[in-house]
């Protein structure tokens, strides 16, 4: 039992030691501040603006995993189990991203179903896309094991329907720039301290260590 | 040669068994670390195990030359890289390893 327990830490710790480097921070928080921009972007661009919305976060933990995490701490295949995990959350951030999206665009038309719409004085979708945005994230941060991701879905879930009451109030687009901005700025700047100590502790390993490593 | 004595003897002989490939400390924690994953690249069993290049280097040696561990080289992207992969005869290894070490802190 004790031996079954340890090697689990240690497979534990491999994994977790790969989100060490604050990519998955600094993504969320400029997937919130893409959110915060959006009305802004709307009125610039037009529909353009949903481009806006799906490509930087995906992008940068592609093009920040390969170009600053890989050459620092190298690459890790997990076993089965991790595996098969990582292919449920795709599926499932997939399907995530569309209904959010319908929704979004729901929200935005105020196209909705019957007195959807209008039930609990307007805020009931808000809070249906922001409840189930939270229990999405949970999903992904179970799946995904990695503890941040209860948080920054907690915060992304809270920031719809905050942005709905603020919009009664101060209107577009300062409504999201406080609801998602704000938290997308501070997320943004812990994911960056993060990434700046990862840089420090890790630097890009020696010559012979990259010849090693390129067989 | 007195009870005691002798149960000490009896206590101590399956460390003498121990496979000594896996019983240095550093070797241990390189197999266990491939033996919870499914393989990894060089640099990061550096980080991993905290061990030097030339040192890492000398210990992955040891174990390949035994059977242990393979060296697979594959294409991530188009660049390619060295995997290190844990064996079957690795993986048996470390079980008896294991059952070897827990038999013999159960005994004393």
């Amino acid at each position: 039992m004790t031996e079954k327990m340890n090697l689990k830490e240690i497979e534990k710790k491999a994994y977790r030691f790969t989100f060490q480097d604050g990519i998955y921070d600094i993504m969320f928080g400029v997937l919130l501040v893409s959110f915060a921009l959006a009305p802004i972007l709307r009125e610039v661009i037009g529909l353009g603006y949903i481009l806006f919305l799906v490509i930087p976060a995906p992008l940068i933990l592609t093009l920040g995993k390969r170009y600053i995490t890989v050459p620092r701490i190298g690459i890790v295949k997990f076993g089965l189990n991790r595996q098969v995990a990582h292919k449920k959350l795709v599926i499932i951030s997939v399907i995530l991203v569309i209904i959010t999206l319908i929704l979004l665009m729901m929200t935005i038309t105020k196209t909705f179903p019957g007195t959807l719409g209008t039930m609990l004085d307007g805020y009931a979708v808000p809070l249906i896309i922001g409840i189930s945005t939270i229990i999405g994230m949970g999903v992904f941060a179970y799946i995904k094991d990695f503890p941040h991701l209860w948080i920054y879905g907690l915060i992304i879930g809270l920031s719809i329907p905050v942005a709905e009451v603020l919009y009664k109030t101060i209107g577009t687009p300062l409504n999201g720039i406080i609801a998602f901005g704000v938290p997308g700025i501070v997320i943004l700047i812990y994911g960056s301290l993060i990434l700046f100590r990862f840089l420090h502790k890790y630097p890009l390993p020696k010559e012979e260590m990259s010849n090693e490593n390129s067989g | 040669m007195k009870t005691q004595d002798k149960r000490a003897i009896d206590d101590v002989q399956p460390l003498t068994t121990v496979d000594k490939v896996i019983h240095e400390p550093a070797r241990l924690n390189i197999m266990a670390y491939l033996y919870v994953i499914e393989s990894a690249d060089f640099l990061f069993m550096m980080r991993q195990t905290g061990l030097t290049f030339g040192n890492l280097s000398a210990h992955m040696s040891k174990l390949e030359a035994v059977g242990y561990i393979k060296v697979v080289k594959e294409f991530v992207g188009r660049k390619p890289h060295t995997m290190l992969v844990l064996t079957e005869k690795g993986k048996q290894a470390f079980d008896e390893y294991r059952k070897q070490m827990k038999q013999f802190f159960n005994e004393i």
